[in-house]
């Protein structure tokens, strides 16, 4: 072989390499979070259906490999030091209720540069009122894309409601009729319910309902009064929180316990969960309803008191207006990605919002897809189409949880969860509320 | 031949002297160099950022994004009811847990003291919660609290005494803490007082006897009294470590009920972490440092003027 020949070889070989080298050099590798299980959970069917997604979409999209990372423990607070030190990942799945300070932040792509990219990105998929979460006006930037989501709704216990007597609650139920029913199916030791002279609310077997001092339990009640606990521009809680129709509901709710006598105190309430866990007794009949969401169901069907058909769910009921709150997860991708991964980020996410992958919540049971038509097929699929359906009905009630929409709701919500906690033990209401109104105003003024 | 010279080189005093101790000094260097530098990392450089974050409003990831706003923050602070009300509760811990938790291990070091059949194993079986982690033990008085299967209920119940809701109550949470805070730092205590103890010269207890002092009177004008160093020194570092309380209240309470355990430090870690609010947090954390260097400062001043009335006496 001539030197010629041999400098020749060389050349092609290195022009060989350059040329692999470039090709390579297209490949992306995208960091996600939210599909991996933990490690207890290996080997379930959505272990399994995580790891078809990601191989399906990989065989779809050579040159993109998706490096999966387990949700750590705290995310939130991971996150905020990730997106501190650059270190975040390329698209995440983020609870909606901590989403408003990112998108102030200006951390979370406009997804409308998403729709752009990647031509069968198609919005009408979603429901309106849940992709609006990631909206802060209608037709403005998209802050990532919902993944699932639940309305919270009233879950009844069919056996609870079988010993008193009592016909289960139907849709449009009014708070009048809520007191109503929750005082037949508070029960006590000799059998005498809520409504009865005898009754005797020192030795009560069955109760009515939970009350509790969250503000994500009862932020509704307020709404479904015509009333909110802070302005629409997030400035003030002054003439909100404070107004009578908050009052209204927060005296409302805080009777159910102290004048009703249809939910046990707090201390109460903290003793007999203690003694057995709180779904046990609803399973048992303890208690005869109780706000939750669709991710609810997952510890109810896993509890050993679980039989089919023991309880089941009714929309919330309704005062001045019908109203809950849609507590709702979306994958977001970081507004900084490089321009050499935005293309691979946004086809996942669209591909993780279409039906091929959101058909698999329902194998999960956690919660709503905010595929619509996903959302509609896995009615029929699931454990209890009846329940099934009315979480999707109860979906035109829903509104934004409200740390989707104000970056302070931390800290706004901890002074409500303060308030009420109070309240419940026997703090003057308008005393109580007017502090939380002053110190929320203090907190909004910064 | 070169074994030799350099044999009398060293064997020269003041330059093996010189060699040997500034070898010494670099290994002594290299020895603390990890120490010095984590300290450095995670100690010196988050203080001093901390100090200047105060400064800024950082709610969002980005340094970028805290912008400059002078004293905001501590003006903020002066009429934050929360943080003065989880100040307040710190007090309280504070002035139940030292004193208390100081008598109670000078009972089991004088205890301890006495040359009795296996205090070695007790001194040990004391010193015990003292290298068990916060958290475990939290979990253990979490279970061993609980209204109504845990065992200090069971037992108050031989005495006709009704389940009491510790850690639920308002009244009995933060006392429940303080007793568990007692018992773990019991041991710690113990060792140190033992060390007071063991350093007074029993000639003195002899003097004492045959000048006709009874037991108590010994204890009350000779041991207190020649204690006060170690006391001094339990006082203090009680002081800044029960002002700090964070671990019992995270597991046990979270602050509540009615934030009647809400402590500054669990307050700070609330607003820095579960309300991103890290510039506000660290002006609380530096008025934190104040109120703790202030009764620092109280105790050193007042101990310092009793030794100089003790020495004009």
């Amino acid at each position: 072989m001539s030197i010629r020949t041999r400098l020749s070889l060389l050349l092609t070989g290195i022009l060989l390499l350059v040329v692999v080298g470039s090709v390579s050099a297209q490949d992306v590798t995208l960091n996600v979070v939210g599909f991996v299980v933990p490690l207890e959970e290996q080997g379930t069917p959505l272990d399994e259906a995580y790891k078809a997604f990601i191989a399906d979409f990989e065989a779809a999209h050579p040159g993109v490999k998706i490096n999966a990372l387990e949700t750590p423990p705290e995310f939130d607070t991971q996150l905020l030091v990730d997106l501190a030190a650059g270190t975040a990942p390329d698209i995440w799945n983020q609870d909606a209720s901590t989403l408003s300070r990112l998108i102030d932040g200006g951390y979370v792509l406009d997804m409308n540069e998403c729709v752009a990219l990647v031509p069968e990105f198609n919005l009408d998929r979603f429901f309106p009122s849940v992709l609006s979460i990631h909206q802060r006006e209608p037709g403005g930037p998209i802050y990532g894309v919902p993944n699932d989501f639940t309305p919270m709704v009233i879950y009844y216990n069919t056996l609870a409601f079988e010993r008193a007597g009592v016909e289960p609650p139907q849709p449009g139920w009014t708070w009048e009729e809520f007191v109503d029913i929750a005082k037949r199916v508070t029960l006590d030791a000799n059998g005498n319910n809520a409504t009865s002279p005898d009754f005797d609310p020192n030795n009560v077997v069955q109760w009515g309902f939970r009350v509790r001092k969250w503000t994500f339990e009862w932020i509704y009640r307020v709404w479904q009064n015509g009333s909110d606990v802070i302005s629409p521009d997030g400035t003030t809680a002054s003439g909100y929180l404070d107004s009578p129709e908050s009052i209204e509901a927060i005296t409302w709710l805080r009777d159910l316990v102290v004048k009703e006598r249809v939910a046990p105190p707090q201390d109460m309430l903290a003793q007999m969960v203690q003694e057995v866990g709180f779904l046990t007794r609803f399973l048992r009949g303890d208690f005869a309803m109780f706000d939750r969401g669709h991710w609810e169901l997952v510890g109810l069907r896993a509890n050993e008191e679980y039989e089919p058909g023991r309880f089941s769910i009714v929309g919330q009921p309704q005062n001045a207006e019908r109203a809950t709150v849609l507590y709702a997860s979306g994958f977001v991708i970081r507004a900084d990605i490089p321009e050499e991964k935005k293309l691979a980020a946004c086809q996942f996410v669209e591909a993780a919002t279409d039906r091929g992958y959101q058909d698999t919540k329902v194998l999960t049971g956690i919660a709503i897809s905010a595929n619509q038509e996903a959302a509609a097929e896995a009615i029929d699929k699931s454990a209890d189409p009846v329940i099934e359906q009315a979480f999707y009905d109860e979906v035109a009630y829903g509104r934004a949880p409200y740390g989707s929409v104000y970056a302070k709701w931390p800290t706004i919500e901890q002074r409500l969860d303060t308030m009420m906690e109070a309240i419940l033990a026997g703090g003057d209401i308008n005393a109580e509320v007017a502090l939380a109104v002053e110190e929320i105003n203090r907190e909004l003024s910064r | 031949m070169t074994s030799v010279t350099a044999a009398r080189v060293f064997s020269a005093p003041g330059l093996w002297r010189r060699f040997w101790s500034r070898s010494n000094e670099r290994i002594g260097y290299l020895f603390i160099l990890p120490s010095l530098i984590h300290i450095i990392t995670f100690m010196f450089i988050p203080l001093i950022f901390s100090f200047f974050l105060s400064f800024r409003d950082w709610t969002r990831p980005a340094f970028t994004d805290a912008p400059y706003i002078g004293l905001k923050n501590y003006e903020f602070l002066m009429g934050d009811r929360r943080f003065w009300q989880a100040m307040g509760n710190s007090v309280y811990y504070t002035a139940l847990s030292v004193p208390l938790g100081m008598a109670f291990s000078l009972v089991i070091a004088l205890v301890m003291n006495q040359k009795l059949r296996g205090v070695y194993f007790f001194r040990t079986l004391f010193f015990m919660p003292v290298v068990s982690s916060w958290v475990a033990v939290s979990i253990i008085w979490l279970t061993l609290l609980d209204p109504s299967v845990g065992i200090v209920n069971y037992v108050l119940g031989w005495f006709g005494i009704s389940p009491i809701n510790w850690l639920g109550d308002p009244r009995s949470a933060m006392p429940s803490i303080v007793l568990i805070a007692i018992w773990k730092s019991a041991g710690f205590n113990m060792v140190i007082w033992l060390a007071g103890l063991q350093a007074i010269p029993h000639e003195l207890y002899e003097a004492a006897a045959i000048d006709g002092a009874n037991r108590w009177q010994s204890f009350r004008f000779l041991t207190l009294p020649l204690l006060a160093p170690t006391s001094f020194f339990l006082a203090v570092t009680g002081v800044i470590g029960a002002l700090q309380v964070f671990t019992p209240v995270y597991v046990l309470t979270r602050g509540g009920p009615l934030d009647s355990t809400n402590t500054a430090v669990y307050h700070i870690y609330r607003r820095a972490f579960q309300e991103f609010d890290f510039g506000y947090a660290s002006a609380q954390s530096w008025v934190l440092f104040a109120v703790i260097l202030v009764a620092t400062l109280i105790q050193l001043y007042y101990v310092r003027r009793r030794s100089r009335e003790e020495i004009q006496y």
